[in-house]
């Protein structure tokens, strides 16, 4: 940097004070919440905030943190983030094998979460407790605390089922949306003719339809699906409404759009001359792509494929209505927590929920907030 | 690239969309000009229900639809309406009684100008502060020592990839009824505040909750941007002496431009169809949106009975909608592609 | 101490389950309901389960599915949960079966008064009421000196006093959500001031005397609520009563027993419930009367309907009853109706009684009309005659468009 694009002190104070502030604002919300899913109902919606941070009614019921437990787990908690920042992401690049560095990082996410749940909840507790007992006042409750909320959401209620529901719904988006987003994508990139901009442009308007206009509309078929297609199928026909693999097919082709859109302008940013070199060699178009275009495509489709992460994961007007209870994602398990005849307890542990469904988006954009940024850069963004 | 190559490229994207969003959308389209209804027959019948202890047996006449003998559903009846179904959306005789009566107000007591009010508004007042907000954390992250950058970042990235009716509803506790935040508010001003109470801090809490979950996006894609601004371009600019403002002003943002426009193309999508903060925020007695008026119109009532023409007419008017609004930044990449080096 | 805790946790949910496990008879035949997922109905789900091969949907949804999959051949579901207001599309579109032979082979524990009959056939079993009703805090009113309120006038003049006395945030709690909410509360009103809803021709009738003075008194409310009460549902006016902030509230007998929720209240045993209060001089209280229960469909198998209305008897036997005595007012042989309940049964049993809530087409459409343009009068957009106007037009339309009206 030369001097002349030094920055006075004002200007740093400015850009630093605002940058916190919105910091503030950014976290803020999803702390809070964080915090009341650890409190009993009557304290997670207390009108003081002080009540709301310290939980006196869960301390009276006799969950809490002592300071030791405190300082510790604070202690604890910045050694094992300053580990994942530091060493895991060595760890990451040894073992995965060539090539699978992305697959590597969601494994060793998936392990790091694993571990740490278990230190925190596993580990931690037995240690506190034993600490508690001999440190006298130190060990004396003052910040209640209650973990029962997850315990009730992932256990009685068998949140782990809705989770591995969630799981197969976004997998199965992500992996479709890109193989055939991808296809298109290279396609339209290297297609001048009017056909492929008309195409974009309705792809643009389908992306800007209402959803609840298409949802509404699904409904009948997929519940009649089995009797319309009997006269086609015979006795193999389905019933598509509860089945995953139609949600992920209405979800892939909602979100197409967007990723042919994204894609499209990822492609235009990689040199023709380059798939035209493999041409001029003998390839055909699809031989080409996959010879010269696929090994350069990643940071484009990584980052195309978190967005499709984001849009299956999320989504709630499509699974809620056309998915059945055995086959029932997060987020509509969540909303169904907050229906006409709710407790208030129902709240907090969908309160709970809602912070537990979170943590998985927070691991993803941790391993991958570097390709988001470098991927955008490389040009999936040029408009 | 011949066509039928090309065509192999695109053919499964364009099937499934063609599946799932032209068919649908076109069934709306036709269903937009028709009515079904079931044939009604008035017949007497009695229904006993439970009291407490002893049951309560009326008989009413009442209005049922006919079932089919041989199919054992209920027998319709379509019938091509035309612009009916539009015409009860729009209401326009009454939109014209306002307007000769210059009593302009009225026309906001119509359900769907109403909602095109709130959606216009909603678009167009988020639109700059989205726009203007990424700008600056971009600005202002690029210009943070590097070690802060990753969690900075990090940070920033949560309001936009939370389940947005998590997002939502996190924001709506905060300041329902007495919580925290409005607590807080009322304790520091003195005096009672009730944020669902009136129509405008609704509105305000709802632009807020929409650059609060959106200008995170906006950020990102603002902060890939300035890591490929031309360094010549700044460093000749500085030797033209050329002030920080200026080098923004004519360096920068012209820099950013095409990445504003893809910004400003996806925000008007989005908002054209906001829905989630109506439901969240459970504004509907105060405002409501397009897509919520036709979310509204679908929604069966107890009995079953869900408008679907009405439905259909309003969903069509909001495409109609969206394409006017975007036909302004399209003609962009018209140019482009009409000069297009591909 | 976590770790101890989850363990116990755990035994517990297992001697629960053994010891609840107690059906009479093992179900072979597979079998699916769709219900809403209120606390009665996890209830008797729960007990249905127990019987094997049953899997229960409590879907918040259940009202947009329930028509389209009972109408599917082979039907989606066997057993659904309804109310008098969502059995109507069932009844109407007839994917609902006659119960009267399974009635005769399995329902000998059934009382006469649960059988939902029209025109003769059996057409659902009710396994429980619910009514809107008032709860008050009887340690205030007592403080005050004031006498359980039993009409509308003494319901305001209480207000005033708690008001002046400042001892909570709100007199008055209020279900006023915009939509299905506000629009019960005039479902509720406009009766107790004598009204009916429609003309013999099916034209909407709330254009009259009753219908301003349902809205006079709603609006009456407002004074002596939170200023957000246009977005408190049920839930948010029995958290309002928890936290202490409001002293009365005409509210779902199904919401009592959270009262006394020693983990949730903070006013546990402070409330009780009385009968709704009537709106004029020997009215009927201005509430309705609702019932739950359940349907078996048409589109299925003999057999498995057979085996279908077993097991939902097998769920509403008075074991469950017992086992679940506060989570509702039961029809079911058993119910021990405690003090919560003796709002609702004095509703349930006034003279004139309250009526119950319609099961008709026109009902629902004049509940969406009601929804929709009653937040304008609330606001002050718009005086109540126009409101009204605007109601009966919005279901003429809607009528219209649904086939009621020509």
């Amino acid at each position: 940097m030369s001097k002349a694009t030094a920055q006075p002190l004002s200007l740093k104070l400015a850009s630093g004070a605002f940058l916190a502030f919105w910091c503030l604002i950014a976290a803020f919300p999803i702390a809070w919440i964080a915090v009341m899913s650890v409190k009993s109902p009557r304290d997670a919606f207390d009108a003081s905030a002080w009540n709301v941070i310290t939980g006196p009614a869960t301390r009276a019921a006799g969950n809490g943190l002592s300071f030791l437990d405190i300082a510790l787990g604070l202690v604890v908690l910045y050694f094992a983030i300053r580990w994942a920042f530091t060493r895991l992401p060595g760890l990451v690049e040894q073992y995965s094998p060539a090539g699978f560095i992305v697959l590597g990082w969601l494994v060793g996410a998936a392990v790091y979460g694993l571990l740490f749940v278990l230190i925190f909840f596993g580990a931690l507790p037995v240690v506190f407790g034993v600490l508690n007992s001999i440190a006298g006042p130190l060990g004396t409750p003052i910040l209640g605390l209650t973990t029962e909320h997850y315990v009730a959401v992932w256990g009685e209620n068998e949140f782990y089922r809705n989770f591995i529901n969630s799981m197969i719904v976004t997998a199965g988006v992500v992996t479709v949306s890109l193989t055939v987003g991808t296809l298109a994508g290279y396609g339209l990139a290297r297609s001048g003719s009017n056909l492929a901009f008309w195409l974009l442009i309705i792809a643009l308007v389908f992306r800007a339809l209402p959803h609840s206009v298409l949802v509404a509309g699904y409904l009948p078929w997929f519940i009649n699906s089995a009797e319309i297609l009997r006269p086609i199928l015979g006795d193999l026909s389905p019933t598509l409404y509860g089945q995953p693999w139609a949600i992920i097919a209405v979800l892939v082709a909602i979100n197409q759009p967007f990723t042919i859109w994204m894609l499209r302008s990822f492609f235009q940013n990689i040199p023709s001359e380059l798939d035209e070199a493999a041409r001029v060699d003998g390839c055909s178009h699809f031989q080409a792509f996959r010879r010269v275009i696929m090994p350069v495509m990643w940071p484009g489709v990584i980052t195309t494929g978190l967005f499709s992460f984001l849009l299956g994961y999320n989504d709630f007007l499509v699974t809620a209505l056309l998915l059945d209870a055995q086959n029932q994602t997060m987020v509509p398990a969540i909303a169904g927590y907050f229906n006409r005849e709710t407790t208030t307890t129902d709240q907090v542990e969908a309160v709970a929920a809602a912070v537990s469904i979170t943590a998985p988006l927070f691991l993803l954009v941790m391993v991958f907030q570097r390709q988001i940024v470098s991927g955008l850069t490389a040009g999936a963004v040029k408009g | 690239m011949k066509f039928k190559t090309f065509f192999w490229f695109v053919a499964p994207s364009v099937f499934m969309m063609l599946l799932f969003i032209a068919a649908p959308l076109i069934s709306v389209l036709i269903q937009s000009f028709q009515i079904t209804q079931p044939v009604m027959q008035q017949i007497e019948v009695e229904t006993c229900t439970p009291g407490f202890l002893t049951q309560t047996c009326t008989t009413e006449v009442k209005t049922v639809p006919v079932i089919d003998e041989a199919t054992g559903r209920a027998q319709t009846t379509t019938e091509w309406v035309g612009f009916q179904s539009y015409r009860n959306v729009l209401q326009m005789d009454k939109v014209w009684s306002a307007l000769g009566s210059g009593n302009w107000g009225k026309i906001l007591q119509i359900d769907f100008w109403k909602a095109l009010r709130f959606t216009l508004m909603f678009t167009l007042v988020t639109l700059p502060l989205v726009v203007g907000v990424g700008l600056m954390i971009a600005l202002a992250v690029n210009n943070a020592a590097k070690a802060l950058r990753g969690p900075v970042i990090f940070i920033s990235l949560l309001p936009f990839i939370i389940t947005p009716v998590i997002g939502s509803l996190s924001i709506y506790w905060l300041f329902v009824g007495d919580g925290i935040l409005t607590a807080t508010l009322e304790r520091w001003l003195d005096r009672d505040i009730a944020m669902f109470g009136q129509a405008w801090t609704i509105e305000l809490l709802m632009y807020f909750y929409r650059v609060w979950h959106v200008a995170p996006f906006a950020f990102v894609i603002f902060y890939a941007g300035l890591q490929t601004v031309n360094m010549d371009t700044l460093e000749s600019a500085i030797i033209d002496g050329a002030n920080r403002f200026e080098r923004l002003r004519y360096v920068i943002v012209p820099h950013l431009m095409p990445l504003i426009i893809f910004i400003a193309l996806i925000h008007l999508m989005d908002c054209y169809r906001v829905f989630d903060e109506i439901i969240g925020f459970r504004s509907q007695a105060h405002v409501i949106s397009l897509q919520w008026l036709t979310f509204d119109f679908l929604t069966p009532d107890d009995a079953g009975n869900r408008a679907i023409s009405r439905a259909a007419a309003s969903a069509m008017l909001t495409m109609v909608g969206i394409v006017i609004l975007l036909i302004l930044p399209l003609r962009r990449t018209w140019r482009d592609h009409k000069g297009g080096a591909h | 101490m976590y770790l101890k805790k989850l363990a116990l946790a755990g035994a517990v949910s297992l001697l629960g389950t053994t010891a609840f496990a107690a059906c009479s008879y093992e179900n072979d035949v597979p079998l699916k309901s769709l219900t809403a997922g209120f606390e009665a109905w996890k209830a008797v789900t729960d007990a249905m389960a127990e019987c094997g091969n049953f899997q229960a949907e409590l879907d918040q949804e259940f009202r947009t599915k329930q028509p389209a999959a009972f109408e599917a051949n082979p039907s989606l579901y066997h057993i659904g949960g309804v109310s008098n207001g969502t059995v109507t599309p069932l009844l109407n579109a007839g994917t609902i079966r006659p119960l009267d032979d399974l009635v005769a082979k399995y329902g000998q524990d059934l009382s006469p008064n649960q059988l939902i009959r029209v025109d003769g056939k059996i057409m659902a079993v009710a396994m429980m009421v619910n009514t809107q009703h008032l709860m008050y805090r009887s340690d205030i009113l007592a403080d005050l000196g004031i006498d359980t309120p039993t009409t509308w006038d003494e319901v305001f003049a209480a207000a005033d006093k708690i008001k002046e006395a400042g001892v909570v945030d709100h007199a008055i709690g209020a279900t006023m959500k915009s939509g299905w909410n506000l629009a019960q509360e005039f479902v509720n009103m406009y009766p107790g001031f004598g009204g009916a809803f429609f003309n013999a021709d099916n034209t909407a009738a709330v254009n009259s005397d009753a219908g301003m003075k349902a809205l006079e008194t709603m609006k009456k409310t407002l004074d002596y609520t939170d200023p957000e009460v246009l977005v408190s549902d049920s839930t948010y006016v029995q958290q309002q009563f928890q936290q202490g902030k409001i002293a009365m509230a005409n509210l779902w007998a199904s919401r009592a027993g959270a009262m006394n929720d020693e983990n949730e209240s903070q006013v546990v045993g402070k409330v009780s419930m009385a009968a709704a209060p009537i709106a004029m001089d020997g009215g009927a209280p201005a509430t309705t009367l609702w019932w739950d229960g359940i349907v078996i469909a048409t589109n299925i198998t003999d057999e498995e309907a057979d085996a279908a209305f077993r097991l939902a008897m097998e769920g509403l036997d008075s074991e469950m009853v017992t086992a679940n005595n506060e989570a509702a007012i039961w029809l079911v042989n058993g119910y021990q109706p405690g003090p919560l309940a003796e709002g609702a049964v004095a509703t349930a049993t006034a003279n004139p009684a309250p009526p119950a809530y319609p099961s008709t087409t026109q009902m629902g459409l004049l509940h969406t009309a009601l929804g929709n343009e009653l937040p304008a009068f609330l606001t002050g957009d718009r005086d109540g005659a126009a409101t009204l106007a605007a109601v009966e037009e919005a279901y003429t339309t809607s009528a219209k468009e649904a086939g009621v009206l020509k």
